[in-house]
């Protein structure tokens, strides 16, 4: 889906919770905070950390200048199972 | 000097084969920038169709005028707990709107796209999906989408 956004002309940035597998199926930019699968835009009813990690994805947006990089984000969040 | 030594000779060690890159540079600055979601959360409306847990390759559109109390998952290949409680932890579509209002973006796209991924015909994502959905952004005159998938 990214690749086909990308592809067209616009470009992308995917948050990642799995990031060797977005980097595995050729995503130009990624960024990876530590969250489970499900919560990839942070805790649930955390305002602030959403904001903050979907703010850092749109900075390494411009940030990113080589396909294929991840960039690891600075915020946790592990769901209670 | 002459590198191969033996012809065809393959690895028995398996080997996944990365598709080649793809880039679009970026053009414009953040402030200038109109932002769409793209998720592969089974996010939709609750007045449309559920995806098909068994296996679905369509997608939905949702506006970036409709209430998070308006929107539902349809997903069966992660724990949906935390999406219940709050969707925009796999769809920031309030966080996106707030980061328009205080102008880091220019505005949040009037259409944001989800799809049921983590599986499924990946040719028709490929082939059909994906570039339909690109198609739309386009048309749309988005400027670059952000992905929550993976």
């Amino acid at each position: 889906m990214q690749r086909s956004i990308e592809e067209i002309g616009i470009p992308t940035i995917i948050i990642s919770a799995l990031p060797p597998v977005t980097r595995q199926n050729g995503s130009p930019r990624a960024v990876a905070p530590i969250v489970p699968m499900g919560a990839n835009a942070g805790a649930p009813n955390d305002a602030e950390m959403q904001r903050a990690i979907l703010r850092d994805t749109l900075v390494q947006l411009i940030e990113i200048k080589t396909a294929g990089e991840t960039v690891p984000l600075a915020y946790e969040y592990h769901a209670k199972i | 000097m002459n590198l191969t030594t033996v012809k065809g000779l393959q690895s028995e060690i398996y080997v996944p084969i990365m598709p080649p890159p793809v880039w679009e540079d970026v053009k414009k600055e953040l402030k200038d920038m109109t932002i769409a979601l793209a998720t592969a959360a089974g996010v939709h409306l609750k007045s449309d169709a559920r995806f098909n847990l068994a296996g679905d390759t369509s997608y939905r559109i949702v506006p970036n005028a409709a209430h998070i109390n308006e929107m539902m998952v349809t997903h069966g290949g992660y724990d949906n707990a935390d999406v219940n409680k709050d969707i925009n932890c796999m769809f920031p579509v309030d966080r996106l709107n707030e980061l328009a209002k205080e102008g880091l973006i220019k505005a949040a796209a009037p259409n944001h796209y989800a799809f049921m991924g983590g599986g499924g015909d990946q040719s028709a994502f490929i082939n059909q999906t994906g570039p339909e959905i690109a198609r739309r952004l386009k048309d749309e005159n988005v400027d670059a989408v952000v992905l929550t998938a993976g």
